[in-house]
This record gives structure tokens, C-alpha cells and sequence, in this order.
């Protein structure tokens, strides 16, 4: 070759090996933690032993979900790897235990974390450190209304304060001249369940007739309830966890206090717990509650696709949960969710595939056969909360009783 | 040349984040507010003799200190620490001056009232402590920051310790452990010494406290000092044993990463387990390895032999 | 026996000698006759009243088992209240296995006997020469009480049959149920079943003599180590009778047994740590007493409740450390 020829494969060589180069460097982006070719990773802190320890039905209602999914070819052909974490319900367990997730374990997206005080522990490390903190199993309504200072952290059920707006407008069409009385957790979770009430209420809320906090650490609600019968209240709106919740209704019963109605915060109205209340002396039946998913306890919702799958899912991957649990439907929901978002999050999952498929849910696309006829996972540039609906329900039958669901379904209640 | 064992010791310390992951590290972390915790801890026990399970109470003043100089005045963190360490010590002295008068299970039952009362403070003011939700920092920090400021007190912590106690206050601590009357009658003032102990003792108790809120992404909670706390610094200082360096780092050790590890053996693998383990070690420790404790109880056999006596 | 009795009594007078008991009987009627006037003037001071002896009976029997092992052995046992849950879940352990409640109740009440003698002689005995040592031990008993239990039985909560049955009697403008009746009844039984133990039995006797007078005891032929063992036997069936009457309140969970101990130590203080009959008023006393300021003083919201049990403890502690029927004891040097 002559001068000229080399100096052409010198070129050629070089443009070559640049274009390989910048291929590479372009082309071949690192994939995000937790995804490996054949697996997703991910993570949540749950109180698996402690003071809320009876919601690790969750967990494994969720896990249920994600074995069913992994034997139905997956997430585009990737298993879930799903960690359940204890952290017993203690914020300064949660951030070790949340950081060991995100920094050994390397999960792709921290799931479904449980509880409000632990979640507010990490979300400023988690959005830090940009993981996707998403679906916690938390009502309160902090996740929804910080997209923007917390962009990666996202909730899912719908949240306290507009739970309890909707009995206050309940109350207002349908329980005209009651005296209200209620009990509330003297924490984030009661004080917003208890703001919601009086927002519902309105220029009604003078019918509250007497507030009682209690600490959940005093062990019982005796005194309160005694107060709350003393102010002459007929209408007794219980905003606890579920043992001070069987504590109160038990209490009131032991008391004399007989009020005419009775209102119930949906995380304490796990059917479990109100039979368990009605077995100790309680007088649970026409209690009002709301929910915004299918209930394998009622007998006309028998028949619904979700219930079938529920049970179908419960009994194979399962069999030791209650599928009439409330909870494990609410973690069959959840799982669903999740696994919708992470299908959507592209060939190859990344977070911020992730993020952009739970905050532009389409109602069209995403539906979960666990929810209630009507209620619909909806996110949105100004809307990220996915449920927004609840339907009222009722308890009758006593200690061997459910829940049945009646009246209109609530929409926008935030 | 004795020291030896502690430039090593040190020089390990100073090495070692750039081996460990920024997880480790933070491990690393809770080891150091566990040493002074217990460090304090056997100042006021081993030292003086008088017991407290009260020391996550200290804590949980420090840790709230910190938490709101940052959150309300925006506050250095680093300069947080004094403050915490002020604060504590005069609420030890504060309730030094009642233990005066109480001794043996009395004051253990005091102290356990006092851990027990503390947490519930923050639920009481909750709008200005931030009630069950707790309050936190105005910002978080690394865990590279985290570690050489944690180690950093340890270190403090330590040095300060050993000049109290090698000195005429030692000297006086010592007295007062072994036999108060016979301390009294040789003319040390008991009343300020066992005083000083109980400030001095809070004081790292609160800085520990410190510590674990901004280890916890800066948030000061209740359920973080519950009464568990306080037990778990009693027992750390029961494995430590008095008079060794050593001591102090095994308990701390033991205290501070018995919940990872114990988070990843099968069977132990959960919170209860976890207890078990403790528990069980604890309690092997005071009945088969009094070695470990012989300094801490040397000093009460003189009292304590007319009390119980096993009979023939 | 007689011999024996003489020589306890001779011990009694030269240790110990009694503390103002008078003034303090005058005080608890004043108090009484507060309380029947309150109670008959206002519906509200009568329901918090009969609620805190609801409570207060409570605190009590814990505080019962606290004195016996006190009383017998010097030690306060911060385990006692584990223990109690401990046994409480054994007994509801024996009603799934399918025995009736009283049955059940019954056959714990002997297993507790043999487990608080067994934790005596095995990790008690060896270190009681040392406060320090025997504090840290209940501690760790504690935490490893907590631990099983949870681990054998999981945390969720669990629900017993009530033992008196749940039918609400009403006096006035006044509700009790009977099972607040029957705790207290259980708790007063239990007082006098103690009281003759110590006074008119060889064990009992044998018992007072071997806290009292460890050395001389011997001489006089009682096995003090087994009267030790027994204390602390004869506490934990106290224990497992308090975990039984708490259950019907604060239900069955690990942690059922923590929310009252700061209660019953504060009782059991407050009653005077060496007297039985003192833990069962002082727990009913601080059962009212925490109602009545918790309904009339404004500032006392629940979230008080434990601070001021632990002012109560403090208080009593500095200005009458033997509470209000303990004996002052002459400290050796």
C-alpha cells in the first residue's frame, strides 16, 4: 500500500474503533441495581413481631401474589425476588434494615413499607439516594401530597383524612342532630383520621360533642370511653389501631354505653377483629365502615372474578392465610400494583420506568380485579393518589358476621 | 508500652472505613454510641456503684436536644453534641441529688420509673417535640461523617473517662464502691462524688443518644428510647465488665451489631429471636463468666455478704 | 414449732420495729369517706372510682407477686411481670389443647410454682450475693422471657374466655362488671391465703425466718435455700394469677404484662415493699388516684399516667421508703 492507502486504514481504523467506543458508551447503559437478567429484586420493612405484628398478613398476601405471577411466566420473563424485612414497627430498625435493602442487597425499588413513622425515617435517604419507595402500606396522606420534594416515594390506599371525610359527610345527610364522640389515636394517624372528620363535617362539626386521645402505649381506653359516654355522644366514631379499637368497643360495652351508631376506621375493621370484639361482650352489629376492595366474607361478592382469584391464589401459594381477611385482599391488591408497575417499566425495568408507570395509572389499563366494582387505580401529573373511592359498609351478625357494602361509592374524597 | 494495644487499636480505627462499604460503616456507627453509652454506664455502675436502668432516658434527653437545636435554630450538628452533653449533665446531676438517698433495687426501681416516664414526654408536647412522628434534623448526613464523628467521641469519651478516673475522683469513685461508709469516715464528701457520677455518666448517655438520632437519618422518636434501650446499655456494661478498654468495645460490639447478625442466622433470624440470643448470653455471662463482671461485682461482696447467705 | 415461732418473734422485735401505722390507717379512712362522698355527689367521680379499683386490683396482684419475692428474698425481680405473661400464655396454651378455663387456671398455678423455683436455683442462686449481679440477671430474664414467648406463640393478639363472665351490673348512674368484681375478690383471697401462710404455717414461719435472719435461721434448722426457692415459686403463681386477671383487659400479647409494671412497682412501694395487704391497697390506691387526676385536673392527660406513677415512686422512695404499712429496718454496717 502506498502513503496515501495507509494513511485511509489508519482513518477507517480510527472511525472504527470511535464508533465502537461511543456505542458502547451510549448503547450499553448500566442496568439499574436488582435487575438481573433473570430476577427482580425488591424490598420492604414490615412489623413482622411487635405491637403491630398482625399485619404481616400483608406481606404475605403480597408474596402470595408475586409466586403466582412468577409461575405465569413473570414479570416479561423475569421472576420477583420479593424480601420481607422485619423491622417490628421501629423507626430506628427501619432506617438499618432499609438501608441494608438498598445498600447490600441492592433491591431495585423498596416495596410496600409498613407503617408511618418508619416510612417517614427513610424517604429522605430513599429519594436521596433516587430508589424507587413505593405502594407503602400507609394512609396517611404525607406520600401523597410531596411529589414534588419526594418524587420517588408513592402510596396506594386511600388515604385516613378521606376516609373519615366521607362518614362526616355521611352524617351530615343521613344522622341529622347527632352527638358525636370520638376516640383517636394521639398520633399523626388519629389527629389526620380525626381532621378528615371535622373537614367532612363542616359547618357541622359543633356535633362533636367530645374528642378523647389516647396513648397506644397506655394499654387501654378506659378512661376515655368513660368520658366519651359521660358527654352524652349517641354517635361513637373510632379512629384506633385495631387493639385499642376492640378495647373501646368492649369497654363501652362493659360500661352501659350503648350509642345508637357506630363508626369505624377501616384498619381496624378487619372482620377478625370486630368477631373478636363481638365475642368479648362488644355490640358491633349496623357499625359503619368503608372499603374499597372485594370481600371473599360476603356472599353476593362470591362470584367475582376477584374473589375466585383471591381464594385460587390464597389456597395454592397460601394456605395459611384467611382469605376472609381484609388484609390479605389488600395485599393481593397491592402485589397487583406493583406488578402492573414493574410490567410497565420497560423491556428491561429501570427506576425511572418504574416511577413513570405508578404516577400515569390509566383506569382503561390498570385494572385490578381486587378492588371494588367502581373504585379505580388513577395517578396522574396533579393526582398522586392511586385510590381515591371507597364504598360504605356495614357490619352485621354479630361474632360470626361481615361486612356488606351499601349505599353510593365516594369519589375524590381527598 | 502499655499503649500499645490502643495506638493499635486506634490506627485500626482510623483505617478502617476505607475497607468497609458505606452499610458497614454505618454499623461501625452504632458500635461507637454504644461504647460511650456503656462507657458512661460503668462510670456510674461499676465505678460507683449505684445502679441505673435508666440510661436510655439520658439518651432520649440528648438525642431530643439534638434534634431540636437542628430542627428549630438550625443548629451545627457537630456543636449539637456539647450542647447534649451539657444538657444531660446537669439533668444527671438533677437526678443524682434524689438517688442520694436510695441505694441498691431502690434506685434500680427509680431509674427504670425515670426510662419508662421520659418517651412519654415527647407524646405530652407533642407540637413542640413532634409526638409519636417524632422530630428530626434540618438536614442528614453520610455514613463516611457518621463514623469519623461517632468514633470521634468514642475516642473523646474514652480519654475523658480515663483522666476522671485515674485521678483523685477515681480514687474517690473507687472508695465509695467498695465500702461508703468506710468512704464517708475517711472524709470523702459522698454527696458530690456520687453526684458527679450520675452528671458525668448522663452526660455520655446523652451524646450516645445523640449519636443513634442523627444514625437514624436525624429523626428523634419515642419508639427509639423505649425502656428496651436502657436494658440493653445494663447489659452491655454487665458483658463489658470494669477496668478494660477491651471490655467496654466487646459490649459495645455486642450491643450494636447482635441485630444484624442475628438478622441473617436461620432460627435466630427475627427480632424475637434475636431477644433470645440476648437474654440467654446475658444471663450465661454473670453465672458462668464472673471474669467478664469481677470488677463490677468485687466491689459489692463486703456489703451484700450480710444479706443472702446460701445456708448448710 | 412453738420454739421456732418464739424465737421469729424475739428476731422481729430487736431488727424491726413498726412504722406509723396508725396515722396511716386514719389517713386511708379519710380517704375512704373521700371517696363514698365524691361517689355518691357526682356519677362521673363514681364511675372513675369503681374503674380504678378495676385497674388498681390489677396493679395490685402484680405487685403482690413483687412483694412476696421481696419479702422472702431481698430482690426485687424485674422479671416479674414476664413471668406472669409467660405463665398466662402456658394457661392458654392448656385451654387450646382443650381444657375448660378453670381447669386450665388451676393446673398453671403449679406449673408457675415449679418454674419460679426452678429459675431460683438455676440462675438466681448462683449470683445472689450480688445486687448488681442478681438485677442483671432478671433483665436478661426479661428480654429472654420476652423472646420465647413470642417465639413459640407469635405476637398477634390472642383472646381467653372471660373468667367471671361479662354481664354489667348497675348501681345508680354507676356500671361494674363482674369481672372487675371477681379480680378484686381474687386479690383480696389472695392477701389472706398469704397471711395465713406466714402466720400460722411451719413454711411460712420457716419463710419469714429465712429472709429475716438467714444465719440464725439455719441454726435453728431451716433449709434457707429451699425457703428461697419456694419465695420465688410461691411469687410466680402470684404472677400467674395477676397475668390471668390482667387478660380479660389488656388481652393476650407479649407486651400485655410491660404496660403495668411501672403501675404495680409503683404500688407495691407505695403499699410498703415487705406487706402483702400493703400492694393491694397501694395498687388501688393508685388506681384512683391516676382516675381522679386524670378526670379533674387538666393538665393530667393519659400520656401523664406513667410520669406520674414514677413521681408517686419517687415520692414515696425519699419521704416514706417503707410506704404505707412497711416496717423500718435497721441498716447494717
Amino acid at each position: 500500500m502506498g502513503m496515501k492507502g495507509r494513511l485511509l486504514a489508519v482513518l477507517a481504523g480510527a472511525a472504527i474503533v470511535t464508533g465502537i467506543a461511543v456505542t458502547a458508551a451510549f448503547g450499553a447503559h448500566k442496568a439499574d441495581p436488582g435487575i438481573s437478567a433473570s430476577t427482580i429484586t425488591i424490598g420492604g420493612t414490615f412489623p413482622l413481631t411487635g405491637p403491630a405484628s398482625l399485619y404481616k398478613t400483608i406481606p404475605a398476601a403480597e408474596k402470595a401474589y408475586f409466586d403466582y405471577v412468577n409461575d405465569h411466566g413473570g414479570v416479561n420473563g423475569r421472576k420477583i425476588d420479593f424480601k420481607i424485612v422485619d423491622d417490628g414497627y421501629d423507626p430506628s430498625k427501619t432506617v438499618p434494615l432499609t438501608q441494608q435493602l438498598v445498600e447490600q442487597d441492592k433491591v431495585f425499588a423498596v416495596y410496600g413499607s409498613l407503617g408511618t413513622a418508619p416510612n417517614l425515617a427513610i424517604w429522605n435517604y430513599l429519594n436521596q439516594k433516587k430508589v424507587p419507595h413505593v405502594l407503602l402500606a400507609t394512609g396517611d396522606s404525607y406520600w401523597g401530597f410531596s411529589a414534588k420534594k419526594y418524587p420517588y416515594t408513592i402510596g396506594f390506599q386511600p388515604d385516613y383524612p378521606g376516609e373519615t371525610k366521607i362518614y362526616g359527610q355521611y352524617i351530615n345527610a343521613n344522622l341529622k342532630g347527632a352527638k358525636i364522640g370520638v376516640l383517636y389515636q394521639n398520633d399523626s394517624y388519629g389527629k389526620n383520621y380525626y381532621a378528615g372528620l371535622r373537614v367532612g363535617l363542616g359547618a357541622n362539626k359543633s356535633s362533636i360533642v367530645s374528642a378523647q386521645p389516647y396513648d397506644l402505649s397506655a394499654g387501654n381506653v378506659t378512661q376515655q370511653v368513660l368520658a366519651l359516654k359521660a358527654s352524652g355522644a349517641d354517635t361513637f366514631v373510632i379512629l384506633a389501631t385495631p387493639t385499642p379499637t376492640i378495647q373501646a368497643l368492649v369497654t363501652a360495652a362493659k360500661v352501659g354505653w350503648t350509642p345508637a351508631n357506630v363508626f369505624i376506621n377501616n384498619v381496624s375493621a378487619v372482620g377478625t377483629f370486630i368477631k373478636l370484639a363481638a365475642a368479648n361482650g362488644a355490640k358491633v352489629d349496623g357499625a359503619i365502615s368503608a372499603g374499597a376492595y372485594v370481600d371473599a366474607s360476603v356472599p353476593s361478592e362470591s362470584n367475582w372474578a376477584g374473589v375466585k382469584l383471591a381464594k385460587q391464589i390464597v389456597s395454592q401459594y397460601a394456605p395459611s392465610l384467611d382469605v376472609n381477611n381484609s388484609l390479605t385482599i389488600y395485599g393481593l391488591a397491592n402485589a397487583w400494583t406493583m406488578a402492573y408497575g414493574l410490567k410497565n417499566a420497560g423491556k428491561t425495568p429501570t427506576r425511572a420506568g418504574l416511577m413513570r408507570a405508578l404516577k400515569n395509572l390509566n383506569p382503561a389499563k390498570a385494572k385490578n380485579p381486587f378492588l371494588y366494582p367502581g373504585v379505580k387505580l388513577q395517578t396522574g401529573a396533579k393526582d398522586n393518589f392511586p385510590l381515591e373511592q371507597e364504598i360504605l359498609i356495614r357490619w352485621g351478625g354479630g361474632a360470626t358476621g361481615f361486612w356488606t357494602p351499601f349505599g353510593k361509592l365516594y369519589s375524590k374524597i381527598r | 508500652m502499655k499503649f500499645i494495644p490502643a495506638a493499635v487499636a486506634a490506627a485500626v480505627v482510623v483505617v478502617l472505613p476505607f475497607f468497609l462499604s458505606g452499610y458497614h460503616q454505618g454499623l461501625a456507627v452504632y458500635v461507637a454510641l454504644y461504647f460511650v453509652a456503656i462507657l458512661g454506664l460503668n462510670i456510674l455502675t461499676g465505678y460507683t456503684g449505684q445502679i441505673s436502668i435508666g440510661h436510655g432516658g439520658f439518651m432520649a434527653i440528648g438525642g431530643y436536644t439534638t434534634a431540636v437545636l437542628s430542627h428549630y435554630e438550625h443548629w451545627n450538628l457537630i456543636l449539637t453534641l456539647p450542647a447534649s452533653l451539657g444538657v444531660c449533665f446537669l439533668v444527671g446531676i438533677f437526678v443524682g441529688v434524689p438517688a442520694l438517698r436510695l441505694s441498691g433495687v431502690y434506685l434500680a426501681l427509680v431509674t427504670f420509673g425515670f426510662a419508662v416516664s421520659v418517651p412519654q414526654l415527647p407524646l405530652k408536647f407533642s407540637k413542640f417535640l413532634g409526638g409519636s412522628n417524632g422530630l428530626h434534623t434540618d438536614h442528614t448526613v453520610t455514613h463516611l461523617w457518621l463514623y469519623v464523628v461517632s468514633w470521634s467521641c468514642a475516642g473523646i469519651a474514652f480519654l475523658l473517662a480515663w483522666l476522671l478516673l485515674r485521678g483523685r475522683t477515681g480514687r474517690a469513685f473507687r472508695a465509695v464502691r467498695d465500702s461508703e461508709v468506710a468512704a464517708a469516715s475517711s472524709g470523702i464528701a459522698l454527696p458530690i462524688y456520687k453526684t458527679l457520677a450520675f452528671g458525668v455518666s448522663g452526660a455520655f448517655a446523652g451524646v450516645a443518644g445523640s449519636l443513634l438520632v442523627l444514625a437514624t437519618n436525624g429523626f428523634a422518636q419515642p419508639s427509639e428510647f423505649t425502656v428496651l434501650v436502657s436494658l440493653q446499655i445494663l447489659i452491655g456494661a454487665a458483658v463489658a465488665g470494669l477496668g478494660s478498654l477491651w471490655g467496654v468495645v466487646v459490649g459495645a460490639v455486642f450491643i450494636g451489631l447482635l441485630p444484624s447478625i442475628s438478622a441473617s442466622v436461620p432460627l435466630i433470624g427475627s427480632s424475637h429471636g434475636q431477644d433470645v440470643v440476648f437474654g440467654l448470653i446475658v444471663i450465661l455471662v454473670m453465672l458462668l463468666l464472673p471474669n467478664g463482671v469481677a470488677g463490677l461485682l468485687r466491689g459489692f461482696e463486703p456489703r451484700f455478704k450480710t444479706a443472702i447467705k446460701p445456708g448448710p | 414449732m412453738t420454739a421456732l415461732a418464739q424465737r421469729i418473734g424475739s428476731m422481729r422485735k430487736s431488727a424491726v420495729s413498726t412504722g406509723g401505722s396508725i396515722p396511716v390507717v386514719l389517713f386511708l379512712l379519710a380517704a375512704a369517706a373521700f371517696l363514698v362522698i365524691g361517689s355518691l355527689s357526682s356519677d362521673i367521680f363514681a364511675q372513675q372510682t369503681v374503674a380504678g379499683l378495676a385497674q388498681g386490683a390489677i396493679f395490685g396482684s402484680l405487685a403482690l407477686a413483687l412483694v412476696l419475692i421481696y419479702r422472702a428474698t431481698e430482690v426485687i425481680n424485674f422479671a416479674q411481670g414476664e413471668l406472669a405473661m409467660a405463665t398466662t400464655y402456658i394457661a392458654y396454651q392448656l385451654t387450646l389443647w382443650g381444657l375448660s378455663y378453670w381447669l386450665a387456671f388451676f393446673l398453671t398455678l403449679p406449673i408457675a410454682l415449679v418454674l419460679g423455683m426452678a429459675i431460683q436455683v438455676v440462675l438466681i442462686r448462683p449470683v445472689q450475693h450480688s445486687i448488681i449481679a442478681v438485677v442483671i440477671v432478671t433483665v436478661g430474664l426479661f428480654i429472654l422471657i420476652d423472646g420465647i414467648v413470642t417465639w413459640v406463640w407469635g405476637a398477634d393478639l390472642k383472646f381467653m374466655d372471660a373468667p367471671f363472665g361479662n354481664t354489667v351490673y348497675h348501681a345508680g348512674g354507676v356500671a361494674f362488671s363482674r369481672q372487675d368484681i371477681g379480680v378484686l375478690a381474687v386479690s383480696i383471697l389472695s392477701v389472706i391465703v398469704l397471711w395465713f401462710l406466714f402466720q400460722f404455717t411451719k413454711i411460712g414461719l420457716a419463710m419469714r425466718a429465712a429472709a429475716l435472719r438467714p444465719a440464725a435461721a439455719a441454726l435453728v434448722g431451716v433449709r434457707v435455700n429451699w425457703m428461697l426457692a419456694i419465695g420465688w415459686g410461691l411469687a410466680a403463681v402470684l404472677g400467674a394469677v395477676a397475668g390471668l386477671m390482667t387478660e380479660p383487659t389488656q388481652f393476650l400479647q407479649p407486651t400485655m404484662m410491660q404496660a403495668i409494671l411501672l403501675y404495680a412497682f409503683a404500688a407495691a412501694v407505695l403499699g410498703g415493699l415487705e406487706s402483702p395487704a400493703g400492694a393491694v391497697i397501694g395498687g388501688l390506691s393508685l388506681g384512683v388516684f391516676l382516675n381522679l387526676i386524670g378526670q379533674y385536673i387538666g393538665v393530667a392527660t393519659p400520656e401523664l399516667r406513667l410520669p406520674i406513677a414514677f413521681l408517686v415512686l419517687l415520692l414515696v422512695l425519699l419521704v416514706k421508703p417503707t410506704g404505707l404499712f412497711g416496717r423500718k429496718q435497721v441498716r447494717r454496717v
